[in-house]
């Protein structure tokens, strides 16, 4: 009953699509038609129009008429009338039956239109409709006659032979399709129908439950069947949450990445930020946001030109981004004084590649160079102050052997000065290249204790003679405290000597004429304790934290009216340190100034060096 | 013609200003000295001097001070100042370049020298 439905509809399906494509071969063969029809007659009856209206009286007329004939098919045109300008017929041509049924309508209005007149009707007794053509003659701008064409518009058939072959062509496709549709149907359907038949006649079918085997390898097939579907399912599914699993690993690795780059640059003490090949913030640390006073919101994700202040930075920036895509490092300095005032910064900027070398952005570096500056300051300053500290005394020394050499100075009393002056500064000089030595070899943490027996007698002789001629020269006096027993140090003589020496030589300096200085030693604690006080100028408050400084001068006008290159006292300290004692400093400006150098005795046994 | 001039020494080095001041008098200069450039700031603008040898690391008042303050007396008459230096950085240049009629002499210098610019200025000078 199915199949027969089937095969029923398949038949009206069939059919319709056959009608329809005939429909449609006819309307368009009837379309062409006319066109043809339209075409042929307008040409036909303008070329007709063309003859003076003699030529249509007589022989003439027929042979035109004839020739016409002759030219066009007789199944298309089917009559043709010659009119005088009265409307009289001067010739015809067309079956008589025809032209009388030809309506009074048409041939009035196809006499008298003036330009072409196309016009149809039916006529009874013909199955075809007529077209007619009819445009007037004209000789010497007077209207002289009418010639009327008709043609016959024919009735395709459908079934005509040359429409056999295409729509028995078209049956077929209509057949191949309907039948490839069908089957594929089918075979998509048939494992669905196997498995419900099967299960029918396995739970539902009595007559089938005698062939139990049959039936259990049927049941048995069909699960089999299910099991490889299910276990094909499950390995998708696994493969599925697997690469699922993978993706979340790897998002999760790189968001703790992430995570993690933004933790080292929050860590960093200098301001970073990095941006994509547009210039919009990817990072920026907290170092940086301090700096700009900003929040992170604020400036992620935006352009630096939108977010920046800076001109300084931005600027130099876009003379970065016009240089070109190379590495290049170069910087600008800045500062921030609403943030920081007082430090200088300095501003690099770093373009980033990726492994092929497209440029994926930079990295702007914002760097605290206020110690790199002042260390800077400091060593052109002490570059400065040593070479000044050393050409003074070259400049005395060479000026007054220029004086001596060339006779300027005759008088015997005044080159004994010349020459004193010379012996001064010379030596002067010889304490500042030993002092820079030192202090050089302090910097570079090379100034090491030669150890040995220091018998503190013979350091307190030498000690006293080295400022003797100068203490006398300012007629000041010495006043020596020192015991009975000498206490013995194990220590470094020579650099001791320039410790104490440094001391006692500024007290000279620092003393006025007719002043006193009183030298002690003794020991205290364990430790000896050379004491010098004097009755100089004294040391102002604000100076007495910076009195060990390096190059550390005072600007107390009796200080500063004294040479000195700032270096002594610092030495001192430093020789003092590294034997393990320590120096103490009291000071009343005006009064004097008292320094304690306590120097630990340790033991001294032989060969222990 | 030298007996008429004045020349300002002024330098915190007490062996310097001496021997400057012994080769001018020797020439017939009148010298005057002081030990820093407040001091010489104040001989120069009482004495009005016809040159002025200055260093420049001087306590109080240093000498690219003191020539700055010497610059505006110039515009009265002008002189010369021999800024005596023992480094002659680019900056150093710089700033003597500012300045009307001054030069820089460097250390070590020899009295001669010094001399010897001195009489060419003032033979230029045409006084």
């Amino acid at each position: 009953m199915r199949a027969k439905g089937i095969y029923g509809a398949f038949l009206a399906f069939f059919l319709i699509g056959i009608a329809l494509f005939g429909n449609i071969l006819i309307q368009q063969e009837k379309r062409e038609q006319v066109r043809r029809i339209l075409d042929q007659g307008n040409y036909l009856v303008s070329l007709v129009a063309l003859h003076p209206i003699d030529d249509f009286t007589g022989d003439k007329g027929r042979f035109i008429l004839r020739t016409l004939r002759e030219y066009v098919s007789s199944d298309d045109l089917v009559y043709c009338f010659i009119h005088d300008h009265n409307g009289e017929p001067l010739a015809s041509l067309g079956p008589d039956e025809l032209i009388s049924s030809i309506p009074k309508s048409v041939e009035s209005q196809a006499l008298y239109a003036l330009g072409i007149k196309s016009q149809s009707f039916p006529v009874e007794g013909w199955e075809a409709a007529i077209y007619e053509f009819a445009k007037p003659i004209f000789a010497q701008g007077e209207r002289t006659g009418t010639v009327r064409l008709g043609f016959r518009l024919h009735n395709p058939s459908l079934f005509a032979p040359e429409r056999i072959e295409l729509l028995a062509l078209v049956a077929f496709f209509i057949i191949s399709v309907a039948v490839l549709i069908y089957y594929g149907i089918i075979l998509a359907l048939r494992r669905l129908n196997n498995l419900s038949l099967g299960m029918k006649h396995e739970f539902l079918d009595p007559a089938s439950a005698a062939s139990g085997v049959v039936k259990g390898a049927r049941v048995e097939q069909i699960i089999r069947d299910l099991e490889e579907s299910l276990v094909l399912l499950r390995e998708r599914m696994d493969s599925i949450e697997l690469r699922k699993t993978e993706l979340e690993t790897k998002f999760g690795l790189t968001a703790f990445q992430k995570n993690q780059l933004t933790t080292i640059l929050d860590a960093m003490r200098s301001g970073i930020m990095i941006t994509d090949s547009q210039d919009n913030i990817i990072h920026i640390n907290l170092y940086m946001l301090a700096l700009l006073n900003k929040m992170r919101e604020e400036m992620l994700d935006r352009p630096l030109w939108d977010v920046l202040d800076q001109d300084e930075i931005l600027s130099f920036i876009t003379q970065q981004g016009i240089q070109g895509r190379e590495r290049q490092v170069d910087f600008v300095e800045t500062t921030f004084p609403e943030v920081i005032p007082g430090n200088v910064f300095r501003v690099s900027s770093l373009n980033l590649q990726d492994s092929d070398g497209t440029g994926t952005g930079r990295m702007i570096l914002v760097e605290d160079i206020t110690n790199e500056k002042l260390a800077e300051k400091a060593k052109k300053e002490f570059v400065a102050h040593v070479t000044h500290e050393l050409y003074t005394p070259l400049t005395t020394i060479k000026s007054y052997n220029e004086m001596l050499v060339t006779g300027e100075v005759r008088d015997p009393e005044m080159q004994t000065e010349f020459y004193n002056t010379i012996l001064e500064e010379t030596d002067r000089l010889q304490r500042l290249i030993e002092n820079l030595l030192n202090i050089s070899k302090i910097e570079m943490g090379s100034l090491t204790l030669q150890r040995g027996l220091v018998k503190s007698d013979s350091l307190v002789k030498d000690c006293v003679a080295a400022i003797e001629t100068q203490a006398r020269r300012k007629s000041i006096t010495i006043e020596k405290l020192l015991p009975d027993n000498f206490p013995s140090l194990f220590g470094d003589k020579d650099l001791l000597k320039v410790a104490i020496i440094n001391i006692l030589g500024n007290a000279v300096k620092y003393t006025p004429e007719n002043g006193s200085i009183t030298f002690s030693l003794f020991e205290k604690d364990g430790a000896a304790v050379f004491d010098v006080a004097d009755t100089g100028y004294g040391i102002a408050e604000e100076d007495l934290p910076h009195i060990f400084d390096k190059f550390y001068r005072s600007k107390d006008p009796n200080i500063a009216d004294k040479t000195g290159s700032g270096l002594g006292l610092g030495i001192t300290s430093e020789i003092v340190h590294l034997h393990g004692g320590e120096i103490l400093v009291e000071s009343e400006p005006g009064q004097g100034t008292r320094f304690s150098v306590r120097i630990p005795r340790e033991e001294y046994h032989l060969g222990k060096q | 013609m030298a007996s008429n001039k004045t020349i300002l020494v002024v330098d915190d080095e007490g062996p310097i200003r001496r021997i400057i001041e012994l080769k001018l008098k020797n020439r017939g200069y009148n010298v005057i000295t002081a030990k820093d450039g407040e001091e010489g700031l104040d001989l120069l603008r009482r004495q009005k001097p016809d040159a002025v040898v200055t260093d420049i690391m001087m306590p109080r008042l240093d000498g690219k001070s003191l020539c700055e303050h010497a610059e505006p007396l110039k515009q009265a008459g002008s002189f010369l100042t021999i800024v005596v230096t023992c480094r002659i950085s680019p900056e150093e240049r710089s700033w003597v370049a500012r300045m009307t009629d001054t030069v820089l002499m460097e250390k070590p210098f020899s009295p001669s020298r010094l001399l010897e610019c001195l009489e060419k200025y003032f033979e230029k000078d045409g006084s």
